[in-house]
């Protein structure tokens, strides 16, 4: 696993029946301690300056996939911070040979923190206070597709 | 299954300090030998952290922490673990739930060997009060940790105050209880009473004497023996640690001080937490004469 939350190894086109339909890369959890999927805050990702929104992100977490939705309700399912998720793009055609640059916002709730501190976290900006325990919610890679 | 006798306080570490390092450049067996090095024997994990498959861990997974135990002379002391009540976004969790989870944590604490967790009560303002239903959830869990033989156990930290209202409230849920299976575990920031120039100090915070423990030894199961600052000469420069050593061996207290660090700079590059937790037990053996 690579320090960086963006992981070099993982990223590379999705090909279903032949046709690449996106690109999928990995994540890792910048935090001392696992989080349930519904503490996550999954964000915006730019490739390349080009705007994707999270609906269009599939997160797949011990080999199953979960939608936005299934994750904000799910506080049974647990993400240990050794393990590492892989986010899954839907973009038809995939991205081209060669460098692309990642910019991806996701965040977790400190779910033993007075709640009135979850309103203000944003996934795409950083806290007020970067606190290196909780890692960044935006991070940045550039990586090659072969 | 491993055993350390020696009465008195024991020397253990919080693996939690190996935070900006575990999953990375350091597994579960790399802290288990660093700790095995140190000749302590304790140690606390945090499940959420340290268990693979948390919270549902393999049975081969469990048959590698004991012989981990086995190998490195190591008893698993404390298990840390939350009660994770404000963990959706919309509601709270209801006490049943709440439950559910703390009970399921007892029964997975158990097949790893410990007897004390460090309960983390979901908190709900800067005080750090626990949510207003506390009582109800830890009193539906207590038949189950009576059964297991383990003390859950709150964290006093840092800007709590062991002669505060959430300590007296604690201390009188056991009297009231009369239950074996609740307690306290006492994080030495509270004794905190050096800062250095111009850093920032919470204004809620008043430090302790180290006599202020003597009181409360009686539910005092585990203490995080945080440290801030070891000098070269292998002295803690802002906690009083050779008053509050000498506190609990003359009065008797059995129980482990596990080393936790909490410093942001374990987080810089280089940083090795393995040397900053190596002075403190220099200390530490220096003081409890292990």
């Amino acid at each position: 696993m690579e320090r960086e939350v963006i992981q070099s190894v993982g990223f590379r086109n999705i090909k279903e029946n032949g046709e690449i339909t996106g690109f999928r890369f990995k994540v890792r959890l910048p935090y001392y301690r696992g989080v349930y999927l519904s503490q996550l805050r999954p964000g915006t990702l730019f490739v390349d300056g080009e705007k994707i929104e999270k609906e269009n992100i599939v997160w797949c977490l011990g080999g199953e996939d979960y939608t936005n939705e299934e994750m904000a309700v799910d506080f049974r399912t647990h993400w240990t911070p050794t393990d590492l998720a892989v986010l899954k793009v839907k973009k038809p055609g995939g991205l081209s040979q060669g460098y692309h640059h990642l910019k991806y916002g996701y965040c977790f709730t400190s779910s033993y923190m007075p709640p009135m501190m979850q309103e203000s976290l944003d996934p795409d900006k950083e806290n007020f206070v970067i606190l290196p325990e909780f890692g960044h919610h935006v991070n940045e890679r550039t990586l090659i597709i072969v | 299954m491993y055993r350390y006798d020696r009465k008195g306080p024991k020397r253990g570490v919080a693996l939690y300090s190996y935070s900006a390092e575990f999953g990375l450049t350091k597994n579960l067996e790399d802290c288990f030998e660093d700790v095995c090095d140190m000749g302590a024997h304790g140690i606390e994990i945090l499940a959420n952290t340290h268990i693979e498959n948390y919270p549902y861990p393999t049975d081969e997974w469990v048959d590698r922490w004991f012989r981990l135990c086995d190998k490195y002379e190591i008893v698993p002391v404390e298990y840390g673990h939350w009660i994770d009540s404000h963990v959706l976004g919309g509601r709270e969790l209801t006490t049943e739930e709440s439950v559910e989870m703390l009970c399921r944590d007892l029964r997975l604490a158990h097949r790893l060997g410990f007897t004390v967790m460090r309960t983390k009560m979901p908190v709900i303002n800067g005080a750090l009060e626990p949510v207003e239903n506390w009582r109800e959830i830890i009193s539906a869990a207590l038949p189950l940790a009576e059964e297991l033989g383990i003390v859950m156990c709150p964290e006093i930290h840092t800007p709590s105050n062991l002669k505060g209202k959430m300590v007296s409230e604690y201390v009188d849920f056991i009297n009231k209880t009369g239950t074996k299976n609740f307690g306290l575990n006492i994080d030495f920031s509270v004794f905190r009473s050096r800062f250095g120039e111009g850093e920032w100090v919470d204004p809620q915070y008043k430090a302790n004497e180290p006599e202020d423990i003597i009181p409360l030894l009686p539910y005092i199961y585990c203490c995080h023996a945080k440290f801030i600052h070891m000098s070269d000469d292998f002295e803690e420069t802002t906690i009083p640690y050779p008053e509050i050593v000498k506190i609990l061996q003359d009065h008797g207290w059995d129980g482990y001080l596990l080393s936790e660090y909490e410093g942001a700079d374990k987080y810089d590059p280089g940083y090795e937490v393995g040397a900053t937790l190596r002075k403190q037990h220099i200390m530490l053996k220096r003081l409890i004469g292990d």
